[in-house]
């Protein structure tokens, strides 16, 4: 057919049309701040202009004189709510109208509520707060920074991975490098802008705002409102990007929301590109310093990743990307240590593979140096230190198909026909570089609602409380209910993206297709046990066939024997207009009470390191190829090509898209992407899309996917792995190692750009 | 379906009386002299309103909208057509993209009074009277040529543009005048594919 929609091969599904595509490309399809609500007012944020201090006094009479102007929710305002909590599903624990301490530039000191837009901005303006302001800390090596062990703060990093002897082995290495490498602050930037409608009925509070995570909103949301979570529903049926961003909830829902119920109407708040950057999380800035120690034979054996984070004064947001690399290969001893540096800043948070993207980066990249110091080519390298087993625990992969998908993306990149002397690739005025790199990400899958309703027209409708973000969620839960069910794919509808759904856990971590697919398939496996018992029943249209034999396809019961019964029949027997199952899925390994966790918004996460029985990962390999401009030396990337495996594919047209915009995101995160901070006033300078580079198309050439054949069925009953975050780890090392290649210049802080290759 | 519609509250009286100061503010937006303009003490508010007459897709609007009221913000807040997307109201990312006269143009960038007597083309105007997909729609769902779709009505808009300008003569051309567009899943190559399509199958029409 066409280049986005791959043949699928062994254990790969179809690559079906997206459900929703109509509506996409014809305006139809409804994101939260599309929703028409009628007497709505608008609001606008007023942030702060200072990262550390006190809001002494605010002055408004300006603001409340603009024509239109009807209320202005600032400090004291929130008091009869409770402050916002940090973790999974709050973005941070700082409340900003909850007291008049500023902890970061650009917090919230006020919202202005008006009849339309223009006045709520021309308000928004004319408000001026006078601040005790304090010198800020804003980042590494700042005065007043505090640091600390990050290990056993957070949930997403408990201890430290070790083994072996890494000081004994690091000492006897016969060859190593010992390098710091850095990644900057990035901002996801979805082109959707974040907002937040809230409309009260009586004691019903419904809010429309974009969400990856509409059941823990609803619960944290009546935490902080002192509201029952059942007069709580978030709506957001389509979202317009999201990377993580729009995973926790921030403060600024309760205080439209708040604003709502002071005036008595429906309130719009959308947050201009400019406030975005102080009003939602981040990806940390982070260092790192990366031993590696190996025998002349090209066999490590020390690895030692020590890491830095800059995170907020009050919240211990840890990347701790450690998890992975030190399972990365077979190293013999390891030692990773991650440290918190706390400053005057926001809370970061979760970014498309928060911990692989940094920490996978600088591994990767260090790899390459050591490939060099070795004289050895760097996927033989890799090859080389292929472990059995993971070497912190000693676990084994529950699939690992890492020298497969280098084999693949070598042979189809061209990877033969490199001269591997720096320097010697040339056309014209470029200097030509190729470098590769491996993309990991951990497996992971949580409990799952999903409810499936099947009428005697083969219609059926699937509903589940995900999350529709662009990964193609709703179109891969139809085809896994056109499969169990033996109908058409055009006769599934799905709902996702109301609280009022059965619940999903957050759609992040690459979690959903394997989640939702697990919970679709268990009620649809309902449904056919209901049809199939009344089918070969004593009174049914397949009487004689044995119950077990059954299966459904083309809108029929079909017996072993060939025998079949028409959907409409078996529900006359049955005397039945439709057939509905509710499920809930809990993985292997769940606790007790994994499921009421799922209703309370706080799922529990199986698989990736945490398992017993193995260690699960997706995997990939990535080959670039950079031309710089001997002159300019601007960089280009004409062609990047990745294999990756990740079991079951659902979909082989929405998993190579996911893989395609997770390379170009690691273009960008080499090349592009950075949020500046002015140190002085800990203060983001280029906070719009005008100066916060991102790859746009001229930046892209070719971008070749593989999809490599895998198969597991340990990591959960779909069988399959997320690929939503691993396209993107490992690009930055690979396009570093090919600029390398190009100039012999090594460059370990991101972004590159022209400067670092100007000689 | 001549009918004239009136959003925003606004009665035919009401659009009478206030079309008039609307011919006489007009000249002034567009001035280079507007520093010559009687400045008034009281800050403009959604009283100050003024008429304005469009034409969206092919159906014609009056409409009483604050002076400070961009074309983006008129379409989805005003006239209730939401296909047309904000993403940074800045001119930066393309998301507002609509058809000004047949003409791509950056609705964030456009007060909505700017557009007097003007045709405008959005999304929501490209379907045929029975249902077909444009060409450009129907190449998008064809390539995959989005993921979460938020920029999709700026970049079929903006596609439609670039195929009449004949912008999209080669890849390399249709890269360099898509790029105005941001696509955050980052779709590019397959927009551009997309556009390879669309832009052969008009080209035959």
């Amino acid at each position: 057919m066409n280049q986005a929609a791959p043949a699928p091969k062994d254990n790969q599904g179809d690559p079906v049309v997206r459900i929703d595509a109509r509506l996409k490309v014809t305006g139809q399809a409804s994101y939260p701040a599309d929703i028409t609500t009628a007497n709505v007012a608008y609001g606008a944020l007023v942030t702060s202009s200072i990262a550390r201090g006190k809001v002494s006094k605010l002055q408004m009479d300006d603001a409340k004189a603009v024509p239109g102007v009807l209320e202005i929710v600032t400090h004291g305002d929130m008091d009869n709510t409770h402050k916002p909590k940090f973790g999974n599903t709050g973005a941070s624990s700082i409340g900003p109208l909850h007291d008049k301490t500023i902890f970061y530039d650009g917090q919230i000191v006020a919202l202005v509520v008006a009849e339309t837009f223009e006045a709520a901005e021309e308000a928004a303006t004319l408000i001026h707060a006078d601040y005790e302001d304090e010198p800020p800390s804003a980042t590494f090596e700042s005065k007043g920074v505090k640091v600390e062990p990050a290990a056993g703060k957070s949930p997403m990093l408990k201890e430290d991975a070790k083994a072996g002897d890494f000081d004994a082995a690091w000492a006897e290495a016969a060859v190593k490098i010992d390098e710091k490498y850095s990644t900057p602050t990035q901002h996801h930037n979805p082109i959707e802008l974040f907002s937040t409608t809230a409309i009260w009925q009586g004691d019903q509070l419904t809010i429309h705002e974009p969400s990856q995570n509409v059941t823990g909103w609803k619960v944290e949301l009546a935490r902080q409102l002192k509201l029952d979570p059942a007069n709580v529903r978030i709506i957001s049926p389509y979202i317009g990007g999201a990377f993580g961003s729009k995973g926790p909830m921030t403060a600024r829902t309760a205080i439209v929301a708040i604003a709502a119920r002071r005036i008595g109407r429906p309130v719009r708040c959308v947050v201009s590109r400019i406030q975005a950057f102080g009003t939602q999380t981040y990806r940390a800035e982070t260092r790192h310093r990366i031993r590696i120690g190996a025998g002349k034979d090209g066999r490590i054996t020390a690895f030692g990743h020590e890491g830095w984070e800059v995170t907020s004064r009050p919240d211990p947001y840890v990347v701790g990307g450690t998890s992975a690399t030190a399972r990365m290969y077979n190293y013999g001893s390891v030692l990773t240590h991650v440290s918190l540096v706390h400053a005057d800043r926001n809370t970061p948070g979760y970014m498309r593979s928060p911990p692989e993207t940094p920490y996978v980066y600088a591994l990767e990249n260090a790899m390459d140096e050591m490939a060099v110091a070795l004289g050895m080519d760097p996927v033989e390298f890799r090859r080389i230190n292929e472990p059995e087993k993971e070497p912190i625990e000693g676990k084994p992969f529950s699939s690992r198909s890492l020298i497969k998908c280098y084999d693949q993306a070598s042979e189809a990149f061209g990877w033969s026909r490199r001269d591997p002397k720096v320097g010697s690739m040339r056309d014209g005025d470029w200097l030509v570089g190729m470098g590769c790199a491996t993309a990991i990400y951990p497996t992971a899958v949580a409990p799952c609602a999903a409810r499936v309703r099947l009428t005697a027209d083969g219609a059926v409708r699937v509903q589940c409380g995900s999350h529709e973000i662009g990964t193609g969620v709703r179109t891969i839960a139809a085809q896994m209910a056109a499969e169990r069910l033996g109908v058409g794919i055009e006769k599934i509808s799905v709902e996702m993206g109301d609280s009022t759904l059965p619940p999903a856990p957050v759609s992040g971590g690459s979690i959903s297709t394997a989640s939702v697919c697990s919970a679709v398939m268990k009620a649809c496996d309902a449904v056919r046990d209901k049809l199939f018992a009344a089918a070969a029943g004593n009174d049914g249209p397949l009487a004689s066939s044995a119950n077990a034999k059954l299966d459904m396809a083309d809108g029929k019961v079909v017996a072993e024997t060939g025998k079949s019964a028409k959907l409409a029949d078996v529900f006359k027997a049955m005397r039945v207009g439709a057939i509905e199952e509710y499920a809930e899925f809990a993985p292997k390994g769940s606790s007790p009470e994994a499921l009421s966790k799922l209703y309370a918004g706080q799922p529990e996460f199986h698989g990736g390191e945490g398992d017993k029985d193995s260690v699960k990962y997706a995997f990939g390999a990535e080959f670039v190829e950079v031309r710089i401009n001997r002159y300019t030396r601007e960089v280009r990337v004409p062609r990047i090509v990745g294999a990756f495996a990740a079991g079951r594919i659902m979909n082989t047209r929405t998993a190579r898209s996911q893989l395609m915009g997770g390379m170009i995101w690691g273009i960008g995160q080499a090349l592009h992407e950075a949020t500046e901070i002015d140190r002085r006033h800990a203060r983001y300078v280029n906070r719009d899309l005008q100066d916060y580079l991102v790859p746009v198309n001229a930046d892209i050439k070719q971008v070749d996917v593989i999809l490599v054949p895998e198969v597991d069925h340990e990591v959960n009953p779909a069988g399959v792995k997320g690929l939503g975050e691993l396209g993107n780890v490992g690009t930055a090392a690979a396009v570093a190692s090919a600029v390398y290649h190009a100039t012999g210049k090594r460059i370990r802080d991101l972004p590159i750009r022209i400067d670092d290759l100007i000689d | 379906m001549s009918e004239a519609k009136i959003a925003s509250g606004l009665s035919r009286r009401m659009f009478m009386t206030a079309s008039v100061s609307a011919v006489a503010a007009m000249p002034l937006v567009n001035s280079s002299k507007s520093a010559d303009q009687p400045t008034s003490a009281k800050p403009a508010g959604p009283r100050d309103l003024s008429a304005v007459s469009m034409r969206i897709n092919k159906q014609p609007y009056n409409l009483a909208l604050d002076n400070r009221t961009s074309l983006l913000d008129a379409l989805r807040d005003h006239v209730g057509l939401t296909g047309t997307k904000k993403g940074c109201d800045h001119g930066q990312c393309g998301a507002c993209t609509v058809l000004v006269d047949g003409k791509r143009v950056l609705s964030c960038l456009s007060f909505a009074i700017m557009n007097q007597g003007r045709e405008i083309t959005t999304v929501e105007g490209l379907v045929s009277t029975d249902g077909e997909l444009h060409p450009v729609q129907q190449a998008f769902v064809d390539h995959d040529a989005f993921q979460c779709g938020y920029c999709t009505p700026g970049q079929i808009m903006s596609a439609i543009g670039c195929i009449n300008e004949g912008h999209a003569g080669s890849e390399d051309d249709i890269r360099e005048y898509m790029s105005g567009n941001l696509c955050r899943c980052a779709a590019y190559p397959n927009i551009v594919a997309a556009i390879v399509q669309a832009r052969d199958e008009i080209r035959r029409a």
